[in-house]
């Protein structure tokens, strides 16, 4: 899959919730448009992201992932600011 | 220092005995709605509502989390959250929980977390002895999360183990701690609701795996075990200790099922009878086939002497236990109490295969997988058997409320 974004968050190795609230910080550091790659450790993330973005204002869940890397999967959020 | 009155982080343990003692207990579930519904946290006094904790943290919008959260609880759970009896937080592994448990304290209610989360709690499991005296040690080991029962019976410094588990650990733990030698594992079925230990508890004590031949084969891929095991037959007899299990086949909720009778006194009765239900004949996808077989193996066992205490392979609900937690009735009274059985003893043949086959409760689609891996067709890695096993077994037939009929 090819999802461009803009910037990289990388909350590998950060248990729940780290990885949404840190990423919930940086998304509000970028311009309306842009994208945020969280990479996250975390399986509980994927669930956590999809329901985060229904109820957060303007943000998009713009695709998901899951990568892996040397036998331990790397869950990946593709997050837009939408306003 | 006063003593301490309140828990703030309380163990799989001590959720469980606030359960057994059914006291009251409100729980504030933050997890994922999805989660929550596949693996609600339930028993007796509680009471939970679920509010995900991305949603308090939208709702309160303060730069801090503890902030968010304070602020969300207090302008949205106000009116739900109890002021007088503790309020546990709970999420999937604990930590998310530990800072909702920090907000609720800070707005003065008397918080916990549950430590591990619903992660920890799915896999706990719970010790008891059934008889502990003389000759014999009989225990009982529950997943109390997922409605599970497995046995050790144990005599002369040699014991058997009765449908074990997912995780071998408390077998092992047990019998180390006890001295004594695994001769048996014995899977009464090939189980469709959680992944059997049966294998790997044989592998790590060698002791010989016993299952019938005919759960050697999945029903529904009609593939062969791909592994040894020693074949169970009818009225076959193992010696433990001074003690003697007869093998009792009663197939229907799988074709290869098996009761065992220990010393004329106990009945494991697999997934046959339970305490509030009865198994379901549909889990090898061969309903209209297998229930004329599973009434007929229901009546045999009412015919054993009324004393006999019944132990179970399942329960739905922990309201099913006695107030010490175990699961166990004499068959007499489960033949009074128990709706199936009271409607199994009062209908024709004819009459029961239609009353079973009209309460088939939903199928659940992973029990299919959950077969292979039992076979051993199929070997998930540890998330994915997690996830397999994902909440409460389904392997009762459903109860009449639960249908909403007035039979």
């Amino acid at each position: 899959m090819s999802v461009t974004f803009d910037k990289v968050f990388d909350a590998r190795g950060m248990n729940c919730p780290m990885p949404l609230v840190n990423a919930r910080k940086e998304i509000g550091k970028l311009d309306t448009g842009q994208v945020l790659k969280v990479m996250a450790t975390d399986r509980g993330s994927v669930a956590d992201f999809q329901g985060w973005a229904k109820v957060a204002k303007n943000v998009e869940l713009v695709a998901q992932e899951t990568e892996n890397a040397d036998g331990t999967s790397i869950y990946v959020h593709y997050v837009k600011r939408t306003a | 220092m006063g003593q301490l009155t309140t828990q703030v982080a309380w163990t799989s343990g001590d959720l469980l005995r606030q359960m057994q003692r059914r006291q009251n207990l409100f729980v504030l579930d933050v997890r994922n709605r999805d989660e929550s519904e596949r693996f609600p946290l339930e028993g007796p006094g509680l009471t939970a509502i679920n509010v995900p904790y991305f949603e308090m943290l939208e709702s309160g919008g303060k730069d801090d989390m503890i902030d968010s959260l304070v602020a969300s609880i207090d302008r949205d759970l106000r009116r739900e959250l109890p002021e007088d009896s503790p309020i546990l937080a709970v999420c999937a592994k604990g930590n998310t929980s530990e800072f909702v448990m920090q907000a609720l304290t800070r707005l003065g209610y008397n918080a916990g977390t549950l430590q591990g989360g619903m992660k920890a709690w799915g896999d706990y499991y719970d010790t008891q002895a059934i008889v502990d005296a003389g000759s014999l040690s009989f225990f009982q080991i529950s997943r109390p999360a997922r409605g599970c029962l497995s046995y050790i019976i144990a005599s002369d410094l040699e014991a058997i183990v009765v449908d074990p588990l997912r995780h071998i650990h408390p077998y092992l733990d047990l019998a180390r701690s006890r001295g004594l030698k695994i001769s048996a594992v014995i899977d009464t079925h090939s189980h469709a609701d959680h992944i059997s230990g049966g294998r790997a508890l044989a592998a790590a004590t060698d002791a010989a795996y016993h299952l019938h031949p005919y759960d050697a084969i999945h029903p529904m891929d009609m593939l062969p075990a791909t592994f040894l095991y020693e074949p169970l037959r009818d009225h076959q007899i193992f010696k433990v200790g001074q003690h003697e299990l007869r093998v009792l086949h009663l197939p229907g909720h799988t074709l290869g099922l098996i009761g065992l009778i220990l010393d004329d006194q106990y009945v494991l009765t697999g997934d046959s009878i339970f305490i509030r239900s009865i198994a379901r004949p549909d889990l090898g996808g061969k309903a209209e086939a297998w229930a004329p077989l599973h009434t007929h193996s229901l009546r045999k066992l009412l015919e054993l002497p009324g004393s006999m205490t019944v132990l179970p392979g399942h329960f739905s609900t922990l309201e099913e236990g006695d107030s010490s937690g175990q699961f166990q009735a004499t068959l007499s009274d489960l033949k009074q109490k128990n709706e199936s059985l009271a409607i199994l003893q009062r209908e024709s043949d004819a009459g029961f295969i239609e009353y079973l086959l009209g309460s088939l409760p939903k199928f659940m689609p992973q029990y299919v997988e959950i077969k292979r891996v039992n076979t051993g067709l199929a070997a998930p890695a540890e998330d994915d058997a997690a996830t397999l096993e994902l909440g409460k077994n389904v392997c009762g037939l459903a109860q009449s409320a639960a249908l909403g009929d007035s039979r």
